[in-house]
């Protein structure tokens, strides 16, 4: 599974996200606001999720910013911080 | 204290179903089926017999979405409190000036470990901050009270046994004081793997699948989880169908059994639970009593449904046939209530009393 679908399917799981399914998230799709429409509250729940399930910390809120546009955005922060 | 404060609504769940109809239901035919409740032991998988709620029905009031985040015992809440303020044609009424207030004796019982559970598993920092959000003891309140825009005061008891009048003495106190219009009091607790694995520790001989209450020597209690709200006003003299709470008491019986009217009916708060049942043999042998308990479980808040059946037998002018039957409880068939009061009676451990005395 790649980073991006196991990411999905934390999001939909640990976020309660009823009624959608990993393919009805675009990789691109903004994460919050009018995209999958996550809020604040869920910005603080992704950080503690990339911990827990990637062992990768997000510092702070620049890095946070960035990481957390979309899946893809996410996946590759993910996936360098694997790499580095 | 002496009171005149009117039930105006009725909202029920339960494992005998969902809304005032269903737990009418269930006392007419006498009997709710027993569900199974599943968990780890260190052994393995384990089951044992349980009311279970099932919270379905509150997306007729509240969109899906907007529940993500709401764990399984503040839905509890929530649909007991629409299902009270639609029982009293309140949903569309204005909320500026409705408290809230909730009795439960567990609390978030499955939130709260789950996130004590984050927190040994990953320490503070991997600590989910939703469990944590969820966990604090009035987020239930808290919930009902945003998602309802009910801007009155909420609060939320806690007192074990003793959490239903507790927390209804404050509800009268605020309607007295003319702190708010109107109070909607409930009282929710919930089944969950953490207390299905200390039942099986700390009753591990009883495994009764029927709940028999007045049987004061054994230990017969079956887990039970929802919630039980109503509407409460000031009565004012108005007419009140569901009936008026006219007296609310707390104390200890250790000089004796309370003194209760003479032809009051008494429900029972006895549960199965063999600690707490001692206490209801001093009661007078000729005193006529029932016992509900049967028909929604063994929890700490058994006297919230105790007091909703009091309101449907207030507002049907008559006594539901007891499911403990046995020679000290109301017979079988229904009877009428006749201008009798009803007293709500609730022991807990080391003769703790509470007692909430309705009239119609």
């Amino acid at each position: 599974m790649t980073t991006k679908d196991k990411l999905k399917h934390i999001l939909i799981e640990e976020l309660n996200l009823e009624d959608i399914t990993a393919e009805d998230i675009g990789d691109e799709e903004p994460l919050f606001g009018e995209g999958l429409g996550l809020d604040s509250l869920d910005a603080v729940e992704l950080v503690v999720l990339v911990q827990r399930h990637f062992g990768i910390e997000i510092k702070d809120m620049e890095e946070g910013r960035a990481a957390l546009q979309s899946i893809a955005t996410l996946a590759a922060f993910i996936d360098g911080r694997r790499t580095a | 204290m002496n009171l005149d404060i009117a039930i105006s609504g009725i909202g029920v769940v339960g494992g005998f179903g969902c809304g005032r109809e269903a737990l009418a239901r269930a006392l007419r035919a006498g009997r709710t089926p027993v569900g199974k409740a599943s968990f780890m032991t260190p052994e393995g998988p384990a089951q044992l017999p349980a009311y279970l709620a099932d919270t379905a029905p509150l997306e007729r009031f509240v969109a899906k979405r907007e529940l993500r985040r709401i764990d399984h015992f503040s839905r509890m809440a929530m649909l007991g409190g629409f299902l009270a303020l639609e029982d009293a044609g309140m949903l569309e009424a204005d909320r500026s000036r409705l408290g809230v207030v909730i009795a439960t004796g567990y609390g978030a019982s499955r939130t709260t470990f789950s996130f004590l559970d984050s927190i040994f598993d990953g320490g503070d920092a991997l600590a989910s901050p939703t469990h944590f959000s969820s966990s604090v003891h009035n987020a239930a309140a808290a919930h009902s009270s945003i998602l309802l825009k009910a801007t009155g005061p909420s609060l939320t008891v806690s007192q074990f046994e003793m959490s239903v009048p507790s927390a209804l003495l404050a509800a009268c106190l605020w309607l007295e004081e003319e702190r708010v219009d109107a109070v909607l009091f409930g009282g929710v607790d919930e089944c969950g793997e953490l207390l299905h694995y200390c039942w099986q520790r700390f009753f591990p001989t009883a495994t009764a699948e029927t709940i028999r209450p007045l049987d004061f020597e054994r230990q017969s209690a079956v887990a039970g989880e929802g919630a039980a709200f109503m509407l409460l006003t000031r009565s004012a003299g108005a007419v009140a169908p569901l009936g008026r709470i006219r007296q609310v008491l707390q104390g200890n019986a250790e000089g004796g059994v309370p003194a209760l009217p003479g032809d009051a009916v008494l429900f029972l708060g006895a549960d199965g639970h063999r600690e707490c049942g001692a206490a209801y043999r001093g009661l007078p042998e000729n005193a006529l009593l029932a016992t509900y308990a049967p028909l929604y479980g063994s929890l700490p808040v058994g006297p919230a449904f105790d007091l909703a059946v009091a309101a449907l037998s207030c507002r049907e002018n008559q006594l539901f046939p007891a499911p403990s039957g046995g020679s000290r409880g109301i017979g079988l068939q229904p009877e009428a209530l006749a201008g009798r009061s009803i007293c709500c009676l609730k022991f807990g451990t080391d003769g703790d009393f509470g007692l909430i005395r309705v009239e119609k």
